[in-house]
């Protein structure tokens, strides 16, 4: 997080990383979650990266939660660009910057996700279904 | 006028108004998530697109409800986004009624689908932890969503059924949310209220006699817990807390929230309950346009 977007650390001191299969969830460090050990537990926290492939993957939900710490690899998009690439189109990005993530921000500062960066075209990587057909209608 | 729950006319105050408010459409309230947006930049954001929204409390900038002709507040970006929730008012009064301190540990006795949960992770700054249990498995992962597109962090989902929740530890908070008649949801112009199913509602009295029992010995001595039912049934109120203050060493804790109120009652069907029961609370839609709900503020008595 820190090589490639620049937020610190630091950022993530006061979390515990659990780690499943297949993803590893973040939980706010706390004295009583030492009880936790003795429950029946579901799930803990909220799922921060999962394995895609060979890679580790940043979730959305982690992205939108701290993604406004970020300094670099971020794409600044209109709602006209946002509907392109969640109908599958691809976006020039407009710097020069290695291949990988970069984080998708409409307008200046609401954090939508991450898109997936690849010889200088730009990829959604956004959950599809979770945005509203009615909001890229308008 | 629709003839709904005649046998609560003695005691709901202004019972024609009570009917008649129940043929209205429930307001979309909905609650502005601090833990990832400010209210004053969420309310430009829609006054920017038109959509015009009030406050529904004065002392409190993430309460609101909508004004405009809008679709749906699930259909929004602000949704996807995590920055708000919709959220009936009454629902999001447990939360405030509790007042939880930050760095607190927390229990929701039955969580799902986590409005209430992520209302407490909010107003704790997503500090201390939160277990959210939740008995039904099918619950969970509506829960478990609820809780990541809100950026919940300090909580951990568990799957007990609330009443035989494992007494190894004790908690600073307890919310008892339990199942119920739902009876306060009811709003149906024109039609009367689905009939009565006695029998499972005399199983839903076990039931929340139950958790209300064991969620107070999940306290600390000094912790403070609230039983919420969105029911006006006095069975499945003021008869389970009687239940508590006479099982346990229990008391009843005023609350002073900024609503239209009514007080706990003292007398159902021949049955008296304890006067400290007049401090738990009533609403109900003719008086808040919401969910009608009850609520009692429970501690250990010192």
């Amino acid at each position: 997080m820190e090589k490639r977007f620049g937020i610190p650390k630091s950022a993530f001191d006061r979390y515990l990383l659990f780690k499943g299969s297949k993803s590893w969830h973040f939980v706010r460090h706390s004295p009583g979650i030492q009880h936790v050990s003795k429950l029946k537990v579901s799930r803990v926290g909220m799922r921060a990266f999962q394995k895609v492939g060979r890679f580790v993957k940043p979730s959305t939900r982690l992205i939108q939660c701290f993604g406004h710490m970020a300094i670099r690899a971020k794409f600044q998009i209109d709602r006209r660009q946002l509907c392109k690439l969640l109908a599958g189109e691809e976006l020039t990005f407009p710097a020069v910057l290695e291949d990988g993530y970069v984080i998708l921000f409409l307008g200046e500062d609401m954090i939508l996700g991450l898109g997936l960066l690849l010889n200088g075209r730009v990829r959604s990587l956004i959950p599809r279904k979770e945005i509203p057909p009615t909001f890229l209608e308008r | 006028m629709t003839e709904s729950f005649q046998r609560y006319r003695e005691i709901i105050p202004e019972f024609s108004d009570f009917q008649e408010a129940l043929g209205k459409p429930l307001p979309k309230h909905f609650r502005i998530n601090r833990l990832k947006v400010e209210s004053a930049t969420l309310i430009r954001r829609f006054q920017e697109r038109g959509i015009r929204v009030q406050r529904s409390m004065e002392k409190d900038d993430t309460l609101h409800v909508v004004l405009s002709e809008l679709d749906s507040l699930g259909k929004s970006i602000e949704y996807f986004l995590g920055h708000i929730h919709p959220q009936a008012l009454t629902s999001c009064l447990p939360g405030i009624a509790l007042c939880p301190k930050k760095d607190s540990a927390i229990l929701d006795m039955c969580a799902a689908p986590g409005g209430k949960t992520s209302h407490l992770a909010q107003l704790t700054e997503n500090s201390g932890l939160i277990i959210a249990n939740e008995p039904h498995k099918r619950r969970q992962s509506p829960l478990g969503h609820t809780l990541s597109r809100l950026g919940v962090m300090n909580a951990v989902i568990t799957s007990y059924q609330a009443e035989q929740f494992p007494l190894k530890q004790r908690f600073d908070y307890v919310l008892a949310d339990v199942p119920c008649s739902s009876e306060g949801k009811y709003r149906s112009p024109g039609k009367d209220a689905p009939p009565r199913e006695v029998r499972q509602e005399q199983k839903l009295a076990e039931l929340q006699k139950k958790i209300i029992v064991r969620g107070f010995d999940l306290l600390k001595d000094d912790g403070e817990m609230l039983y919420v039912t969105c029911t006006y049934n006095p069975e499945e109120n003021e008869c389970v807390v009687h239940f508590l203050l006479e099982n346990r060493d229990a008391r009843l804790i005023p609350m002073h929230l900024d609503l239209p109120q009514d007080p706990g009652i003292l007398e159902w069907k021949g049955g008296r309950y304890d006067r400290q029961i007049r401090r738990a609370i009533r609403f109900y839609p003719h008086r808040v346009d919401s969910v009608g709900f009850f609520m009692a503020k429970i501690g250990r008595r010192k």
